[in-house]
């Protein structure tokens, strides 16, 4: 018996996904989010689905205008250093047709922890006192039976699946990524089903040469997509401005250009038709 | 406030780098608050060499002579990672003793301190006007010793009676009766002065810029300041620390634009 590969397609990795899904997506602000995940998400016109995005940007906004998303669970939507509010969240909030349960990071992390520790929620203190409560109804405040003080308790956040990236992963599923990881090893372990997007599928004896980086889940599938945090950063890239000023600019406007933006860059055939449509010189001017 | 002599956020980062302490060890800057971040690293330069400063992913101490990061990008991204440690999001919340101190905006912030960074609510489960979120400022005021609060608009509309909702409880009586173990608001600062709380926890006026009267700032307020009669005029910046801020922690003139 051989050892299973779990290295798989945009396309396949993503057919798993249904209409109602709950599905959280990692990176934070400008870095790391698996970008080539999330427009195939995107691409596939999937309805109705739950999406868990702590710290998001474009991710969020892309999703939103393909119509996949009725109810989003997030602590922060924007575009940093170019849209202080993600405009097409603002606007599907706004109008009603998206609802936002709202959490503090820590809240994220209580939950999804409750979720891997299969719990059915852990207690945090901060909020105590503001709207949370009010604005999310998922958070229940409750008087502590040890001490008697008020805290908040913060409900699991169990995921059907979790979009996450990695710079380096070899085809078992032992990911290595770069940066400060987010919250990405801990939205990943509150999911039944990992899908982790890497630059480099490097080999086993690569990974064991740095044991101490690899991030692994029970059940995990390994997509191979460069350049596919693009138009945000990763180790080795930063983030493309100019492209995310573009969104911005079509994202306030909504309609046609929304609509072109998405026919262009996430209704493209495929990955490599996206990194085509951004152009070698572009891409090439990111890394660092 | 009308002066030619530094601008409103070269202001802002010299009240604020003077009034950071040496029991604050560890110090964080959230995003899109470039005044805040020179006001930082103005400390770890001069007064506080010890001072731990969380900018982005990194972890950055001065102290030891390393090159001070720019005021402009918050970047989340390869460039941030230039410090001596650094800033994980899954744990950062670990450690509820860090950081000492941090520093927010809000669209709104009212007479007890509270600030509203979420939007303003319609009153049935939706929104008249979505704000970005309120990312992990419940937490941070929840626990930190001592938070500063940035406005960069004064009017009737961003000082107002009562937040339409709460993303970080100021009220102080609020946060004894729920024994919230940190310090609360030190000062809330303005294009027009220096406010703080009074003994009912009511904001008041500690400072007011050069040229602003009470009747102005009392005008721009939408609920009645409790004041002193001839409040003091802000301490303005001196030739040295503007020097400090100009050479040293934001060359490129982010803060003077």
């Amino acid at each position: 018996m051989r050892r299973a590969s779990v290295l798989v397609g945009l396309d396949e990795a993503l057919a798993a996904i249904g209409d109602g899904a709950t599905v959280g997506v990692g990176g934070a602000v400008t870095s790391a989010h698996p970008m080539a995940l999330v427009r195939e998400l995107a691409r596939r016109r999937v309805r109705g689905l739950t999406l868990v995005a702590p710290t998001g940007g474009i991710d969020v906004d892309i999703l939103i205008a393909a119509g996949c998303v009725e109810t989003l669970v997030t602590c922060y939507v924007g575009i940093e250093g170019v849209a202080a509010v993600g405009p097409v969240y603002r606007r599907a909030v706004q109008d009603g047709s998206v609802r936002v349960r709202d959490l503090d990071e820590a809240h994220c992390i209580a939950g999804l922890r409750a979720a891997a520790q299969k719990l059915p929620f852990l207690p945090w203190r901060g909020g105590v006192g503001t709207s949370y409560p009010e604005l999310n109804e998922d958070l229940v405040p409750f008087t502590d039976p040890v001490a008697g003080e008020e805290v908040l308790a913060v409900p699991a956040l169990n995921l059907d699946f979790a979009l996450l990236y990695a710079e380096t992963a070899d085809e078992f599923g032992n990911a290595q990524p770069l940066g400060t990881g987010n919250m990405d090893l801990l939205l990943g372990q509150a999911a039944e089903q990992v899908i982790v997007q890497v630059d480099r599928v490097v080999a086993n004896h690569e990974i064991r040469r740095a044991p101490e980086h690899t991030w692994y889940w029970r059940d995990a599938r390994v997509v191979r997509a460069p350049f596919g945090t693009h138009p945000y950063s990763n180790a080795w890239m930063v983030a493309d401005v100019e492209h995310l000023q573009g969104f911005a600019a079509a994202a306030r406007d909504g309609g046609e250009p929304l609509d072109e933006y998405l026919r262009d860059h996430v209704d493209a055939a495929d990955h490599d038709s996206y990194l085509e449509q951004v152009g070698i010189r572009r891409l090439a001017s990111l890394l660092v | 406030m009308a002066s030619a002599d530094y601008s409103l956020n070269e202001l802002f980062a010299i009240l604020l780098a003077r009034d950071l302490r040496p029991e604050d060890r560890t110090v964080q800057v959230g995003a899109n608050m470039p005044m805040a971040r020179a006001a930082a690293v103005m400390a770890s330069l001069t007064e506080l060499p010890d001072l731990r400063v969380i900018l982005g992913l990194g972890v950055n101490n001065l102290g030891d002579g390393s090159p001070a990061p720019l005021v402009h990008p918050f970047v989340f991204d390869p460039r941030s990672q230039v410090g001596e440690a650094l800033m994980v999001q899954e744990t950062a919340f670990a450690d509820a003793r860090q950081p000492d101190v941090f520093f927010v905006g809000g669209l709104q912030v009212d007479r007890r301190g509270n600030i509203n960074l979420f939007g303003i609510p319609d009153g049935s489960g939706g929104w008249k006007l979505r704000g970005p979120g309120g990312v992990a400022l419940a937490t941070m005021s929840t626990n930190c010793r001592g938070y500063y609060i940035v406005m960069p608009n004064h009017d009737a509309r961003t000082f107002v009676e009562r937040v339409a909702a709460v993303s970080a409880l100021g009220d102080r009586d609020e946060r004894e009766r729920l024994k919230l173990p940190g310090g609360g608001v030190r000062f809330v600062l303005s294009p027009l002065g220096v406010f703080d709380f009074d003994q009912s926890g009511d904001m008041r006026i500690r400072s007011l810029h050069p040229g602003v009267t009470t009747a102005q700032v009392q005008e721009a307020t939408g609920f009645l300041l409790a004041t002193t009669e001839d409040p003091p005029v802000t301490a303005t910046p001196t030739p040295e620390e503007l020097h400090i801020l100009r050479t040293q922690v934001d060359p490129d003139g982010t803060l003077a634009a």
